[in-house]
């Protein structure tokens, strides 16, 4: 179970680029979970409802985590056909060879993220 | 305000590995990252190898557990460089831990860094290291279905070895049909069989080693 650390790592690079940008609380974030990114999707939910129950940071009860689930796909290289892997994911249902790719299912993304209450910039800038 | 992102979650993790590979490949340094279910030998296996191989390899071992020395130890005991790391209850090694002991060790005279990850099938797939190779062991006793029950640690080695085939006699394991599945899963994986405990096989892992360890050694930068 390594979720913990992954919703920790999304909080982390989220709170660095809103701490950039000055703002003081971040409402929504959006990731995309992959089926073949060994990822769970519940396992983040707990997470991050851990992480927003700390209230030390821009992620409070308030915002909201998106999950965009990426559905799997391969390409056979020898037929061009794309199909749903099942767990033989080199083997082609349409023609039967073993050369095929993976054209989704892999990623593990922030998507993006809200943010809100911008700092006064002291300096106008 | 909607602020676009699309960053690697472990995109952290990537630059730590490409900072290890930069230092492998300038040390020309052969790294193997070892995976596996806990208790499928991969220590020692190891220590097995490291026998076959001191006299001409200088060898240097990471080691990857929750807690305790103990593997470690049994390294040191045959004279090998052994950096242990303990993750407390993490299920994986990442690139920056790996990155951390790398001061520790004289790269540049050691030609082959095995690293031992955490006994686990599943989350160490997803970490790259830095390695030249990714290598899972999967153990007789474990039966052969482990192959198409965590299909994605098997697609993501280069090489699958099979281990203590000195059992194959006493417990269910289809050696035809794991090499089936492993080749529906990622047909170019190297497949080797072997026992660590009555050497069979070994010689083919050791060639396997071999002939990695020139191509590392002429493939640098």
């Amino acid at each position: 179970m390594h979720e913990m650390s992954l919703m920790a790592e999304v909080l982390r690079l989220v709170e660095e680029d809103a701490f950039e940008r000055g703002f003081m609380k971040v409402d929504r974030i959006s990731i995309i979970v992959g089926e073949l990114s060994n990822v769970l999707p519940d396992a983040l939910e707990l997470a991050f409802c851990y992480f927003q129950k700390q209230e030390c940071s821009l992620i409070s009860e308030k915002t909201e985590l998106a999950i965009i689930r990426e559905e799997a796909k391969a390409r056979c290289k020898e037929c061009r056909k794309e199909f749903d892997p099942d767990y033989r994911i080199a083997l082609c249902p349409h023609c039967q060879q073993l050369n095929t790719e993976i054209i989704s299912g892999e990623s593990f993304q922030i998507e993006s993220y809200e943010g809100s209450e911008c700092f006064e910039d002291k300096n106008g800038r | 305000m909607k602020i676009k992102m699309d960053d690697d979650v472990l995109k952290d993790n990537n630059i730590a590995a490409n900072f290890n590979r930069t230092l492998f490949k300038q040390n020309q340094t052969l790294v193997i990252n070892i995976m596996s279910a806990p208790g499928a030998g991969k220590t020692t296996l190891l220590e097995k190898t490291v026998k076959a191989l001191a006299k001409e390899f200088k060898i240097a071992v990471i080691e990857g557990d929750l807690a305790t020395e103990r593997d470690a130890d049994r390294l040191r005991a045959l004279g090998v460089k052994t950096i242990q790391i303990n993750t407390v209850g993490g299920c994986h090694l990442d690139a920056k831990m790996i990155a951390k002991t790398l001061p520790e060790f004289q790269l540049e005279e050691i030609d082959i860094l095995f690293i031992e990850n955490i006994g686990n099938l599943v989350c160490p797939s997803g970490y790259d290291l830095g390695q030249d190779y990714k290598a899972v062991i999967l153990s007789v006793p474990e039966g052969n279905d482990k192959i198409p029950k965590y299909p994605l640690m098997f697609r993501r080695t280069d090489l699958t070895i099979i281990n203590k085939t000195d059992l194959l006699p006493y417990v269910q394991f289809d050696l035809e049909e794991a090499q089936r599945d492993l080749r529906t899963i990622n047909p170019d994986a190297a497949f080797l069989a072997l026992s660590s405990q009555t050497a069979e096989g070994m010689e083919d892992w050791i060639n396997w080693l071999k002939k990695a360890h020139t191509h590392a050694a002429f493939s640098q930068n």
